[in-house]
């Protein structure tokens, strides 16, 4: 069985596209066949993380319009063997998705023996995110420790509950968990962010990790890789212990408390 | 794809269903938009397409003449479908009746059988949550709605998930119980009382059609506003110390026109 796996927020910017490669390439390591679908249709980024953008022929409106079979549209990513990306289309605007075309598209991953399919939701709660989130199994939900990100988590866990093809027929919920990213314990420390006790205790929902914030996330970025590859990266670390979690595996947090530099460290540098 | 047990493509049975009653009180289509527009404020869509059975037992005065068309137009641009009358001076039968309007009750009963009876045999059906928003605080209602059970206890509407920012939840005739809180900005309404196990930290409005004995309860006590009987209290400066994030109920005080809210801890601690 496929299960599909929304990565989605409500707000923007807090981290949704950098999550959905690095879980579905750490889904890939672990050596499931994976894909990673980009609705973010009109502001495409999901290929950019993935460094595939010039290799963009097809994309999730063409499979949905049938001007391509998804075989065409799947690209094969340069990091992992069984991990394929379906990237958004730049050009069309949202309402090019329709619910029977994602539905197929779904359909077609499953009988193409896909273990997981990752959607990258895009920002808000209209057509796009509502299309992301429909089909869902499970919902990663990202919130940066801020109030107007959990807000928007709120509202769009709202949204998973009314909207989502389990709620509407009736079956077991969408098994949701929460994922705090851009986490600075020494901000916490101080008291100028949410900690992620706060968090979760405003959103009640189960933990699945906490990512550290890092300059690492834009060099990764930029250079087309997605984070959890990184070396000797908190994030990557961090990344790859929300993967066992996903997984079932029991992972101590980690990263999430501040410890002042010791006097040796802050005289002498180094890392 | 036909119905292979039955094959019927119609059939008619006897239902008894509950629908809402509108005591109309006056028949001028203008005074009546005025009062619905003060009891409604800016919530035109509080019915969402709901039934209605026009009462005109209270009517006051004796109007020659009624124009349907404005009154009828008038309830369905608040999203209230009236679907018949009781009670309505005979002269008046054959307007009603050009309006589409069934004549319901005794008067009604030899123009035409009455197809919804008004008040529920059986137990109420349990509202479904249905989105909507909050009456505003009411004057005198003039179509006043009448709770669907008849004799029978009103229903208690239980949500057993989280509700979120953005969602509404309205326990129509009876009370409501949260069973893991409610989250800022969202929105609870009930016709009774509002018990919350866990946090209370969006909307609270409380005996929403005038119940002024209906309170609210949390064991987590944090609303953006809450509301009874139209009495409303918001928390701009903060929430009191001593209920502030602990179990609390809210109340209303005094009596007639002098009614206050009051917000105290509850005393459950050993």
């Amino acid at each position: 069985m496929t299960r599909v796996i929304v990565i989605t927020s409500g707000k923007g910017g807090v981290g949704k596209t950098t999550t959905s490669a690095s879980i579905s390439s750490g889904l890939a390591l672990r050596g499931f066949k994976t894909a990673v679908i980009d609705f973010d249709v009109g502001l495409r980024n999901l290929d950019l993380i993935m460094g595939c953008e010039r290799r963009v022929v097809y994309d999730l409106v063409n499979v949905i319009n049938g001007e391509a079979n998804l075989s065409q549209a799947l690209i094969k990513d340069k990091h992992c063997d069984n991990l394929f990306i379906l990237p958004a289309s730049q050009t069309r605007d949202k309402d090019a998705l329709t619910e029977e075309g994602v539905e197929k598209v779904l359909k077609d991953l499953s009988h193409q023996g896909f273990d997981y399919v990752v959607c990258d939701s895009p920002a808000g709660i209209e057509r796009g995110a509502v299309m992301a989130l429909t089909f869902a199994d499970e919902a990663i939900v990202v919130s940066n420790p801020e109030v107007s990100s959990v807000r928007d988590s709120d509202r769009i866990l709202g949204i998973l509950q009314s909207k989502s093809r389990r709620a509407i027929e009736g079956r077991e919920p969408v098994k949701e968990h929460l994922l705090i990213t851009r986490y600075a314990a020494k901000r916490v420390e101080e008291g100028e962010m949410l900690s992620y006790k706060d968090v979760q205790e405003l959103l009640r929902v189960p933990l699945i990790g906490v990512i550290p914030e890092s300059d690492d996330v834009l060099q990764a970025s930029n250079q087309g890789t997605p984070a959890i590859h990184l070396k000797d990266s908190d994030v990557a670390f961090a990344y790859q212990d929300v993967v066992a979690r996903f997984l079932g595996e029991d992972r101590p947090l980690r990263f999430v408390s501040y410890e002042k530099p010791g006097i040796l460290k802050r005289l002498f540098g180094g890392k | 794809m036909a119905d292979a047990s039955q094959g019927k493509l119609i059939e008619f049975k006897g239902a008894s269903l509950a629908v809402m009653t509108a005591y109309v009180r006056e028949t001028d289509a203008v005074r009546l938009a005025d009062a619905m527009h003060m009891m409604m404020g800016g919530m035109p869509d509080f019915f969402a397409g709901e039934p209605v059975v026009l009462d005109f037992s209270q009517l006051t005065g004796a109007p020659d003449w009624v124009d349907w068309t404005a009154i009828t137009s008038l309830l369905r641009r608040y999203q209230v479908q009236p679907i018949g009358v009781r009670h309505l001076p005979g002269h008046l039968h054959e307007g009603a009746r050009r309006a589409n309007l069934a004549l319901l009750g005794q008067e009604g009963m030899s123009a035409e059988r009455p197809v919804v009876t008004p008040q529920p045999a059986a137990p109420a059906p349990q509202p479904e949550p249905v989105a909507a928003p909050a009456p505003a605080p009411a004057p005198e209602p003039v179509a006043e709605a009448q709770p669907t059970a008849g004799s029978s206890v009103a229903p208690t509407l239980i949500v057993e998930r989280p509700l979120r920012s953005g969602q509404q939840v309205y326990a129509k005739g009876g009370d409501l119980v949260l069973l893991a809180g409610m989250s800022p900005g969202s929105e609870v309404i009930a016709d009774g009382s509002i018990h919350v196990y866990g946090p209370l930290r969006g909307r609270a409005l409380a005996g929403a059609r005038g119940d002024t004995s209906a309170r609210i309860f949390s064991t987590n006590f944090g609303p953006e506003l809450v509301s009874i009987a139209g009495v409303y209290r918001t928390f701009e400066r903060g929430i009191q110390q001593n209920v502030a994030g602990r179990a609390a109920q809210v109340r209303l005080i005094g009596s007639d026109n002098q009614h206050t809210l009051e917000i105290t801890p509850l005393q459950n601690d050993h």
